[in-house]
């Protein structure tokens, strides 16, 4: 018992210095995946959130306070996400937490609504999300939204025979029941679905075998390596149409000769050009889509801070959440509006052609 | 035609993991180190071949450097930690956990340095099609993954039947104490053990990605799956090792035929374990 | 305030599956990679009673106890067919398929999507909503099992385990049943992982699969092994230590995008040091 007291004593000590904070600095907080299967994802929406707030403070922060996000890593699991949520909302008080992955957030959600802090995901898209928590908004819309709209789109091709891929996870089964949903409503029929593991890359089973029902359409609910499911798709030979939502859009997809005429809804975020190569020359990469959510979604945060502080009001997460919803409408890479917890934001449709992400329909999520 | 292509993919998929079962095997027979870090060696294999050829190396040459780094690898870990951890007498458990750590550490190293994305080779003849008749399609990976793999098995049966080295190896995975006593040196084959295998994990640590893509935190499933072959193959049989990890990824992919890809993996696992009550010594061990 | 609770739950939660697998690693000497299968089967259980409001709290963890008894002992059966390595496999396959069952069993488990909103916890009728009530009943939890553990230890059942570890040879020739006492610390464990499922799902009100997979296996043995193999406090200390590591190791001031892959990376150093330099663990005795 006595080592036990000793490591105790020890390990107590130190969380404890760890806890200290300063003055004239607001805090945030963000709980991402940034080891684990989940790490390429969570690194980008770090970048975006750094990348935001970095600007900010170069600008003299807001209203002369510093930004400081305290970025906590939950390998993409709901119990590491408890605990770091509890850590950021007792130990540092934080008013706004980022978060994505639509497991963590779930697990999350309920704590946010105990707690009044404001959860902010611009990542995960399960439709369960949109009515988790009066406290949790999501700055996209869910992946239901995006369905719908892109199986109205093929039906009106005249592409009603589908076989569906997905993931075996939340996020690719939320978009496989959606498929199931509201692909037949829209006058479609199902033939087959088959499911990958995230993390794997070898598709070529799951492809054969959705061949074998004859589709004319593939439905893909997978959220990574979408580029080595369209090369594989290409080598096996297959002929039907490849359809998906804004999972599809990776660069490195876009880019290779095997993506060509793959369909897909984008929820439009465009970063302008100077904004794109300032990045790429800070952190030596491209801005990709989670960056420049996280960027939007940083800078609604920014605005809501902003104002708050110009109205004198304290920031806390009921304030924030509040004046979210005062606001309403933002204008960040997109513009943006919080009719429900779940924005409404411009979403199109793609078809990718000679290596570029070609829209080809303009309209809004909901 | 669905079957043929599934039974087609399957070789392939189950050459590659048999080199993985058999080189785990080779370490695991003689030193009984529960080898995880194993699949750390595989993945930064691939890593190295990956950004040799990023610097320009033409393709033999980054293979040729991706091998040399395994094998220094993995005859680094042997001597520095797993050699300090035998003299220390640490009971199975305390390796496995060490080489876990190891592994920790290996993976982390290439998340750091490379990112967790997924990158892919830009070898455009990887990608080149092959009809073989009823009308299944192989890429020239894959034709190659299969070739050097078998080859490579060849080569273990060769070595460790027909060379001097592969029969001191053998001795010692028989009876570690008699080998010390007529001065076999346990300890220097360990290091050669793990140095040959760590070379050989690397044909599919290269092969695999050339056609999958690379990530720092893949390795494990593979590993994990070859150690289940190597079990019910017979541990010390290199052929059971490398027959088992065929029958095992073809029993996943053909399973498809028969019930939902979700299912395959649970299925899979299910005849192991029943199969592991009734034949607890594997499927090989006579060929011992 | 809230931190330190969950931290406490939590930590109190792993304890109980700390002594769990120490019971059956450490002392039984039965290797098994898959208790965090049964810690699975546990919370799956007593979520589904809580969430479709069957029974209270304390019936549903005692049907979860017994099941996990039950499954316990079918799960290391093989270990009394097959030995050693051989186990340590089959016991892989075994945890695999368990997650197999987790992901895609969705009418049972929520599937990938997990079950959000279980019920807390109640207690004569009172649900325990505030942090506070939750921490106590999870530290009750742990020191009702750390006394069991503790009297078992002590009793001349407990004498009996550590010598089959030593010896299985001569405890049979003893006279003694080898299998009823391994089959009797597989049950025992077995009730401590239920249990500790039924507290994990109702302290964290959600579950999925990615809390029962080889992945926590693993690290359950890591705080096993890193507290101290055998001995009450080892199962203590390791679980209350590898939960605050990760958070520790945010102190150090990392600036640049790969902070985590490098924290992880200093995770994996410190395991290889510990075995290196302390192989019996804070508080174990020589394994």
């Amino acid at each position: 018992m006595r080592t036990l007291l000793r490591y105790g004593i020890g390990v107590i000590a130190v969380v404890l210095a760890a806890t200290s904070a300063h003055a004239d600095t607001i805090r945030f907080g963000a709980i991402l995946p940034l080891t684990g299967p989940g790490a390429g994802i969570g690194t980008q929406q770090m970048r975006g959130i750094q990348f935001a707030v970095e600007k900010a403070n170069a600008a003299g922060g807001v209203h002369g306070n510093t930004i400081e996000i305290l970025f906590e890593d939950n390998q993409a699991k709901p119990d590491q996400s408890i605990l770091s949520f509890n850590k950021l909302a007792d130990l540092q008080h934080v008013p706004m937490i980022f978060s994505a992955y639509s497991g963590p957030s779930l697990a999350m959600a309920p704590l946010a609504t105990r707690k009044k802090i404001l959860l902010v995901n611009a990542g995960a898209q399960a439709d369960k999300l949109a009515t988790a928590s009066p406290y949790l908004v999501n700055t996209l819309p869910t992946i239901g939204d995006e369905i719908k709209v892109i199986s109205k789109y093929l039906a009106g091709e005249g592409k009603k025979q589908a076989a569906i891929l997905f993931e075996n996870d939340a996020a690719g089964i939320a978009g496989r029941d959606d498929y199931q949903k509201y692909f037949p409503e829209a006058g479609g029929t199902i033939l087959a679905q088959e499911p990958t593991q995230f993390g794997q890359t070898d598709f070529r089973p799951a492809l054969l075998k959705l061949a074998d029902a004859k589709p004319e359409v593939m439905l893909v609910s997978i959220t990574a390596a979408a580029l080595q499911m369209a090369q594989q798709y290409k080598q096996l030979g297959l002929n039907f149409a490849v359809a998906g939502t804004t999972f599809l859009q990776d660069p490195t997809l876009v880019a290779d000769p095997s993506s060509e005429g793959i369909v897909h809804t984008q929820v439009r975020i465009d970063a302008p050009p100077e904004l794109a190569a300032e990045f790429k020359a800070k952190f030596g990469v491209e801005m990709e889509f989670f960056v420049r959510q996280y960027y939007n979604a940083t800078q609604i945060i920014l605005a809501v801070t902003d104002r708050l502080l110009t109205e004198g009001k304290p920031i806390t997460g009921e304030s924030m959440h509040d004046m979210l919803f005062t606001i309403g409408k933002f204008q960040g890479l997109i513009p943006l509006e919080f009719k429900t917890n779940t924005a409404t934001v411009p979403l199109d449709i793609n078809v990718m052609k000679g290596g570029k992400d070609v829209t080809i329909k303009q309209m809004s999520s909901d | 035609m669905l079957a043929l292509q599934l039974l087609c993919n399957g070789i392939v998929t189950g050459c590659a993991l048999g080199i993985v079962a058999v080189s785990f095997s080779l370490v695991y027979a003689t030193t009984k180190i529960f080898h995880v870090a194993h699949a750390g060696v595989y993945t930064m294999s691939g890593y190295v071949a990956w950004s040799l050829l990023r610097h320009g190396f033409p393709a033999p040459i980054a293979f040729v450097g991706a091998i040399a780094a395994a094998t220094a690898l993995g005859a680094l870990i042997q001597g520095v930690l797993y050699a300090r951890l035998e003299r220390r007498r640490a009971t199975h458990l305390v390796v496995l956990i060490a080489s876990l750590g190891t592994l920790a550490v290996i993976q982390n190293i290439l998340a750091a340095v490379f990112t967790a994305n997924i990158l892919q080779f830009e070898l455009p003849w990887g990608s080149q099609v092959f009809h073989l008749g009823g009308n299944v399609r192989l890429t020239m990976t894959q034709l190659l993954t299969v070739l050097v793999n078998v080859a490579a098995y060849g080569g273990v049966m060769w070595f460790s039947h027909g060379t001097i080295l592969g029969k001191q190896i053998r001795a010692v995975a028989s009876n570690p104490f008699l080998a010390e006593i007529v001065r076999l040196q346990p300890r220097r084959v360990h290091i050669y053990v793990m140095a040959i295998a760590s070379a050989l994990v690397c044909l599919p640590g290269i092969l695999v990605p050339l056609d999958f893509g690379l990530q720092p935190y893949n390795g494990v499933t593979p590993l994990l799956t070859a150690t289940i072959a190597m079990i019910a193959g017979g541990v010390g049989s290199i052929t059971g090792a490398f027959v088992l990890a065929i029958v095992i990824t073809e029993l996943q992919n053909m399973s498809l035929l028969f019930i939902p890809g979700e299912w395959s993996i649970g299925v899979t696992f299910f005849i192991f374990v029943v199969f592991m009550l009734f034949r607890p010594t594997g499927l090989f061990a006579a060929a011992r | 305030m809230d931190f330190w609770f969950s931290y406490i739950a939590l930590a109190s939660i792993y304890v109980l599956l700390g002594l769990s697998t120490n019971l059956l690693v450490g002392i039984a000497g039965i290797f098994s990679v898959s208790q965090a299968a049964v810690f699975g089967v546990g919370a799956y259980i007593v979520a589904f009673f809580l969430m479709n409001e069957t029974m209270s709290f304390l019936p549903a963890l005692a049907i979860a106890a017994l099941c996990c008894i039950a499954l316990n002992i079918l799960v290391t059966l093989p270990a009394l067919r097959v030995s050693g390595d051989y186990f340590v496999v089959t016991s892989f396959g075994i945890q695999l398929l368990a997650t197999a069952v987790f992901t895609n069993w969705t009418d049972g488990t929520g599937g990938a999507n997990g079950l959000p909103g279980i019920p807390p916890p109640d207690l004569a009728g009172k649900a325990l909503e505030s942090s506070g009530e939750v921490v106590s009943l999870c530290v009750a939890g742990m020191g009702l099992g750390c006394l069991i553990f503790w009297l078992v230890m002590r009793a001349p059942f407990g004498r009996l385990l550590r010598a089959i570890r030593e010896d299985e040879l001569a405890v049979a020739a003893a006279g003694k049943s080898v299998l009823r006492a391994k089959v009797s610390a597989a049950a025992l464990a077995g009730a401590f992982a239920g249990t500790a499922g039924g507290l994990y799902a109702t302290f964290l009100s959600f579950i999925d699969p990615s809390s029962f997979d080889l992945d926590s296996s693993i690290l359950l043995l890591t705080m096993v092994v890193v507290g101290g193999a055998r001995t009450l406090a080892g199962s203590i200390l390791g679980p209350f230590l590898l939960l605050a590591l990760p958070q520790i190791l945010t102190l150090v001031d990392i600036p640049t995008t790969v902070a985590a892959a490098a924290r992880q990376l200093i995770y994996g150093v410190l395991l290889i040091a510990f075995m290196l330099f302390r192989p019996q663990g804070l508080a174990g005795e020589k394994l």
